[in-house]
This record gives C-alpha cells, sequence and structure tokens, in this order.
C-alpha cells in the first residue's frame, strides 16, 4: 500500500509521449522544409539576363567576333550567331548573354521565298513579315524549344533547322514551324528591321521562347521583366 | 594484441556475427562485390579529386590561353580546374579511373540484378534488398549524372541546360523545382557549388547509407545459396567464410578488377574537356546521355510534341517522356518482388529455365530497353539513311512494342523446347533402365 493514491492521468503516458513526439516531428519537419525553400535563390534581374528588347542591336555571339554589330554582307542562308546588345541604365552597352535563351539566329533569303505558316502541325505559328527586312533577313530564338540545344542550320536543306540533340526540324521560310522530331512549338521570330548598316529589333520575341511553359508564363514574365527594369 | 583488443572491445563477437558469414562460392555472386569495389575506388579517386578541383562557375582568366589585357580568355572555374587537373601529374588518369569506374559500377549493378532476377533471389524474405537496391541503382545514376556536369564544359552545360528543362516540365511545381535544384535560373550564378555539393556528399551519402543498409540485410538473410548447396547439405548454409577463406578471393578480385580498370584507363581516355571547350553558344551535333540512360533518351527522341493544358499545370512530351515514362518503368522494376506471392522462404538460386515466363519477360524487357536505346541513335539512323524523317518514329515505335513481344515468346518457346527433349532423354533412360533389368 502506497502513500499516495495513485490518480488516474487524465492521458496516459503513453498517449503524452506519442502527442509530443508527434508535435516535435511536425514542428522538425516544417522548420527543415523551410530551410530547403532557401535552395532557391531570389530571382535578380539584370540587365544582361532580360530578353531582347526593342531597339536592341543584334551583335556577334562567336567567341572571335563577339559584341560586332552584325554586318548585311555577312548573311546568308546558314545561319549567323547572334547576341541582343541594349543599354543600361547609364547607357552603357550591354549584350544580354547571361540569359543564354537569348541566343539567336540571323538569316538571309529572297524575301518572297518567305510564306505564311501553312495549317496543320501544334500550337500557333507567328510569322511577322514585316519583322523581316527588305533584304530577307529574318531572326529567329537559336535555342530549340524542346530541350534548348542550340540549333544549327539542316546539313541538307539550309531552309530548314536541324536539332542534333533529339532530331527536331524547323522550316526557316514558315516562320520556323515545327515538321519534325518532339519540339512542342515554333521557334520564336524576333522581328528586325536596318537602321543605318545596323540590325534593330523592332520587339521580343513574338511566341514563347525555350524556357517557358507557355505563352501565359512568357507573357508574366515580360511583365515581370518591364516591372523590374522600368 | 587480439586479446587485449578483445577485452576492451569484444572483438571475438563481431568475427561470429559478421567475419564467419558463408560466401557462396558462384562466379555470379561476384557482381554485387565488383559493384561495391568500384563504390570505394570511386571515393577514394573522388576525395582525391576533390582536392583540386574548384566548385565554381565564376568566371576566371584561362591561364593556359589567356587571352590579351583588353580581351582576356575568360572560362568558369570548374572548367578551368579541369583542365589544371589534366595538366597534374596523374591527374588526367584519376579523371580517367574516376570516369570508367562509374561507367562500371553502374553496369556492374545492373548484370548483378540481371542475376537476382532471374534466379529468383528477389523473393521472400530478399524484397527488401531489391527495393534498396533499386534505388542504388538510382541514386547510382544520379551521381554519374552530376558528376558530369562537373567539369563544366559545353558538353556538361548543354546536358544540364536538359536536365534543367525535363526538372521544368514537371507540371505546377515544375518552375519551382527546377530553381531549387538547380539554385536560380538556367544557368544560376550558384549551379555548380549545387551540383558539387549533391556529388560529394548527398549522393554519396545516400549510396554508402544504402549500401550500408544493402550489406547488413544481405548478411542477416544469408545469401541464396546455389543449387549444388542443395545437393550438399540440404536447408543448410554452405559456403567459406568471410574470414579467413573469402577475403583472399575478394583482395585478388580487387586488386585484378581495379588493375584492369587503370590498365584500360591509361590506354583509352574519357570524355575531353578540351575537346569540347567551355560553355558557348556552339551547337553540339551529337548530345547523348551515358548508355543507361540512353533508354529515356530514346523514349523522348520517338515521342512526338504535344502539350496539353490540365488545371493550369501543362503536360508536355517532356514530362511524359523524361518522368512518366521512366517512372512507369522504374514502379514495375519496384514490383518484381510482388509478382512472387508464395509464403515460403526462398532459400536456393532457381534455374532460370524452370521459370520460363520470369525467363521471357525479363528478355523482352531486356529487348525494350535495347531498343529504346537504338532509338537514343535516331538522329544517326537518319543521317546514316537507315530510316527517314518520316518512317522512324513509327519503325521504332513499332519495334520497341513488337521486338519485346516477339522475344518473350521465342524465349518460351525455347525454353519449352528444350524442356521437352530434356523430359524425353529422361524418360528414354529411365525406359531402358527397365529394360536392363
Ligand atoms: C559514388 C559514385 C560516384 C559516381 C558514379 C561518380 C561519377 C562521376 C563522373 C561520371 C564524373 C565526371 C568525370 C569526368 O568526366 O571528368 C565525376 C566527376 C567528379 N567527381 Fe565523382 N562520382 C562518384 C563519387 C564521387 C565522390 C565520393 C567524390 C568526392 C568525394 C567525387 C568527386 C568528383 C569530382 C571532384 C569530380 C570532378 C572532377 C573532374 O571532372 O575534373 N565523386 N564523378
Ligand atoms: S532539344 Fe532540339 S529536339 Fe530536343
Amino acid at each position: 500500500m502506497t502513500r499516495y493514491k495513485k490518480q488516474d492521468p487524465e492521458i496516459t503516458r503513453r498517449k503524452f509521449i506519442n502527442a509530443a513526439l508527434g508535435a516535435g516531428a511536425a514542428v522538425g519537419t516544417v522548420s527543415l522544409v523551410t530551410t530547403l525553400g532557401a535552395a532557391k535563390p531570389a530571382f535578380r534581374l539584370t540587365p544582361d539576363k532580360a530578353p531582347p528588347q526593342p531597339g536592341d542591336i543584334l551583335v556577334h555571339a562567336d567567341a572571335s567576333k563577339e559584341g560586332q554589330p552584325i554586318k548585311m554582307s555577312e548573311l546568308s542562308e546558314q545561319g549567323v550567331s547572334a547576341w541582343p546588345m541594349g543599354k543600361d541604365k547609364d547607357g552603357n552597352n550591354v549584350i544580354r548573354k547571361a540569359e543564354p535563351n537569348n541566343q539567336l539566329a540571323v538569316f538571309r533569303f529572297e524575301k518572297d521565298r518567305f510564306k505564311a505558316p501553312e495549317e496543320g502541325g501544334h500550337a500557333h505559328v507567328v510569322l511577322e513579315l514585316d519583322g523581316i527586312t527588305d533584304q530577307g533577313v529574318v531572326v529567329y530564338s537559336s535555342i530549340c524549344t524542346h530541350a534548348g540545344c542550340p540549333v544549327p542550320n539542316d546539313p541538307n536543306d539550309a531552309t530548314k533547322l536541324f536539332c542534333g540533340c533529339h532530331s527536331g526540324q524547323y522550316d526557316l521560310l514558315q516562320g520556323c514551324k515545327v515538321i519534325g522530331g518532339p519540339p512542342p512549338r515554333s521557334m520564336p521570330q524576333v522581328p528586325v528591321e536596318m537602321k543605318g548598316d545596323q540590325l534593330v529589333l523592332k520587339d521580343t520575341f513574338v511566341t514563347a521562347p525555350f524556357g517557358f511553359l507557355n505563352e501565359a508564363d512568357w507573357e508574366t514574365y515580360l511583365e515581370q521583366v518591364k516591372e523590374i527594369l522600368g | 594484441m587480439n586479446q587485449w583488443l578483445d577485452d576492451r572491445l569484444h572483438i571475438s563477437r563481431l568475427n561470429d556475427k559478421f567475419l564467419r558469414k558463408a560466401f557462396p562460392v558462384h562466379h555470379s555472386f561476384f557482381l554485387g562485390e565488383i559493384t561495391l569495389f568500384s563504390l570505394i575506388v570511386l571515393i577514394l579517386t573522388g576525395i582525391l579529386l576533390a582536392l583540386s578541383y574548384e566548385p565554381s562557375n565564376s568566371l576566371v582568366v584561362n591561364s593556359f590561353d589567356p587571352g590579351t589585357k583588353a580581351n582576356p580568355n575568360l572560362v568558369p572555374a570548374a572548367y578551368h580546374s579541369a583542365l589544371k587537373i589534366n595538366a597534374m601529374p596523374f591527374g588526367d588518369m584519376l579523371r580517367r579511373i574516376h570516369h570508367w569506374m562509374a561507367n562500371i559500377m553502374v553496369a556492374a549493378a545492373v548484370i548483378h540484378m540481371m542475376r537476382i532476377y532471374f534466379t529468383g533471389a528477389f523473393k521472400k524474405p530478399r524484397e527488401i534488398n531489391w527495393w534498396i537496391g533499386m534505388l542504388l541503382l538510382i541514386f547510382a545514376s544520379l551521381t554519374a549524372v552530376t558528376g558530369y556536369i562537373l567539369p563544366y564544359d559545353n558538353y556538361a552545360y548543354n546536358t544540364v541546360k536538359v536536365i534543367y528543362a525535363i526538372t521544368k516540365s514537371v507540371p505546377w511545381i515544375g518552375d519551382w523545382a527546377a530553381q531549387a535544384a538547380f539554385a536560380g535560373r538556367f544557368p544560376g550564378d550558384g549551379i555548380i557549388p549545387r551540383i558539387y555539393g549533391y556529388h560529394i556528399m548527398l549522393l554519396p551519402g545516400i549510396l554508402l547509407a544504402l549500401t550500408g543498409a544493402h550489406m547488413l540485410i544481405m548478411i542477416k538473410q544469408k545469401h541464396t545459396q546455389p543449387q549444388y548447396a542443395k545437393r550438399l547439405a540440404y536447408k543448410k548454409i554452405v559456403g567459406v567464410p568471410l574470414m579467413t577463406q573469402q577475403t583472399p578471393i575478394m583482395l585478388l578480385l580487387v586488386l585484378l578488377f581495379t588493375g584492369l580498370v587503370v590498365l584500360f584507363s591509361a590506354f583509352i581516355p574519357v570524355h575531353s574537356v578540351e575537346y569540347y571547350g567551355p560553355p558557348s553558344t556552339q551547337a553540339i551535333s551529337s548530345i547523348k546521355p551515358d548508355w543507361y540512360l540512353l533508354w529515356v533518351f530514346g523514349a523522348l527522341a520517338i515521342i512526338p510534341g504535344f502539350e496539353w493544358e490540365v488545371l493550369g499545370g501543362v503536360i508536355s512530351a517532356e514530362f511524359v517522356g523524361a518522368m512518366i515514362f521512366p517512372g512507369i518503368i522504374m514502379a514495375a522494376m519496384f514490383a518484381v518482388p510482388m509478382l512472387d506471392r508464395s509464403k515460403e522462404n526462398m532459400y536456393y538460386a532457381e534455374n532460370p529455365t524452370n521459370h520460363p515466363v520470369r525467363l521471357a519477360a525479363g528478355v523482352a524487357f531486356l529487348v525494350m530497353m535495347i531498343v529504346l536505346s537504338v532509338a537514343g541513335y535516331k538522329i544517326e539512323l537518319i543521317q546514316g539513311g537507315l530510316l527517314t524523317t518520316a518512317n522512324a518514329n513509327a519503325i521504332l515505335w513499332i519495334l520497341t512494342i513488337g521486338l519485346p513481344i516477339v522475344s518473350y515468346f521465342a524465349v518460351l518457346g525455347i525454353v519449352r523446347m528444350i524442356r521437352a527433349l530434356r523430359e524425353a532423354d529422361e524418360r528414354d533412360a529411365l525406359a531402358h533402365a527397365h529394360a536392363d533389368d
């Protein structure tokens, strides 16, 4: 017989320990998850990462000539790799190459060979004919909309692009519409015009480039960019 | 000395418990060991590489080709350090051994797995180790893929771009997940430190933990016994003890094996970072993953492009090809032990021909993997004129589905035929035996 009569506790020891463990585990998990959140750094947009902007000048992307404006005489059916070059707040030139998806390719065909993209195939294709200069210079993204490989001309047919990664094919004369392989969308065009002897962009990508899920995702990003860069 | 240690650490109990573990004597049981040895060599060579590797994608002047003052030749520090490792005495060799070992580790694991599957060793009670083995295979591939990215040459750069895109293609959470996994929008400033952390801390840690569990469970449950053990001593564990009989065999194996790998590392170069150069805008004509991921690559190549919007998320061909489809394959492999519903514990490795359906299904599965891997060479097949752009997908799809079916029935047929012949022989022998009486 003990001197103290044991009172029935309101909850059993087992219950208490289980509840305490559960609460501990929950708090622990939540705090761990929040620290994991820090794995994603904040988004900082600098002018060299901004997408092509109207008024940007096209400059060479090849290491040997990087930063030199592209001249008409250098253009042919074989794509010339280019970066858009804009200005930062202080008016200094910035090549927008910190965003690899800004890589562009410049081609030249006779202007009357371009035609409105035929119906059929997936996703909508936009070809702005007045974004092609009178000399037939057209600018597209150079980055495959499928998995982001840079795409060269098709070795068998210069009017096409052939992606070496998973054999995506695009028709340069039809707004870079997908004509084969897995790419989900056409290569977006970037309208250009000739100003003096420089190629100047009139707009950014006309449809969503690689790296964006769909048009809505791209539009949201453009708005974000506008907000940050002013 | 032994006594001194034993008084303090009770070594003899360890000896009884683990060091006397019986190892069955059969060459197919060395495959798992080879996988283990490769892991150890990878860790050793990895540590040596990590001493000289610089995990950063900040740009530095390339000291081998500095360019001019006005126009310096800037390359990522990681790439630069890979060049420096190559220039170090024995440095290139280290990279080669590490690289080849990574391939061999995955290969040995795959063949080891085939042994387990075809002899039915995954059955009760060894299901858990099959699942752990699956995880090992998956994490070993992830480790190898992250390792590939570390030299940060143009090839690595384009590979990680593809992996980023695949992560981003997960509906709803992909964008966030990709930025979290790769330290920001591609190519984030911290991408190489991040991958380095995965490759040398997180993933090897996981691999070691899983390997430890795999070994402990194996020791606890004992190996399945080869058939000869049944004849020698039914339901008794037959084999040679780890200490001391198995140990020299293992040592010989590890020395011979590492020696061989070092030998061919000396002659066969690996992925040359100099050839691909630093990340650039240059297209790489044919980018391929390592052989054990070619099947995913092949699936991606033959799935036509599409995008469906579902509840605000986008289900793309990318996601289906690189996540859903391999997910299904992995799930099927995980489910293998569930196919066997026997309650009995399994003691003896089974003769594959006594289980023709399992054998045939396994062969069909391997055939499908091989066809898909060949589909990874679609571009080469088209350029080589074997297929055309128009018919490539259709033909490859037919082969992907058709060849496994054909091989399934072929294996079944062959096995049945062999068994029928064997039984007829036995009957014959019996009949003659009677006639002799
Ligand atoms: C366990 C499985 C492992 C696998 C499958 C693996 C695989 C790889 C592969 C394929 C590469 C690319 C090699 C090249 O092309 O140069 C690599 C690079 C590297 N690994 Fe590992 N590795 C493993 C473990 C480790 C460990 C444990 C460490 C360090 C403690 C490590 C450190 C490194 C380093 C520093 C590099 C970059 C070296 C360079 O390429 O210049 N690895 N790894
Ligand atoms: S990246 Fe171009 S087809 Fe896949």
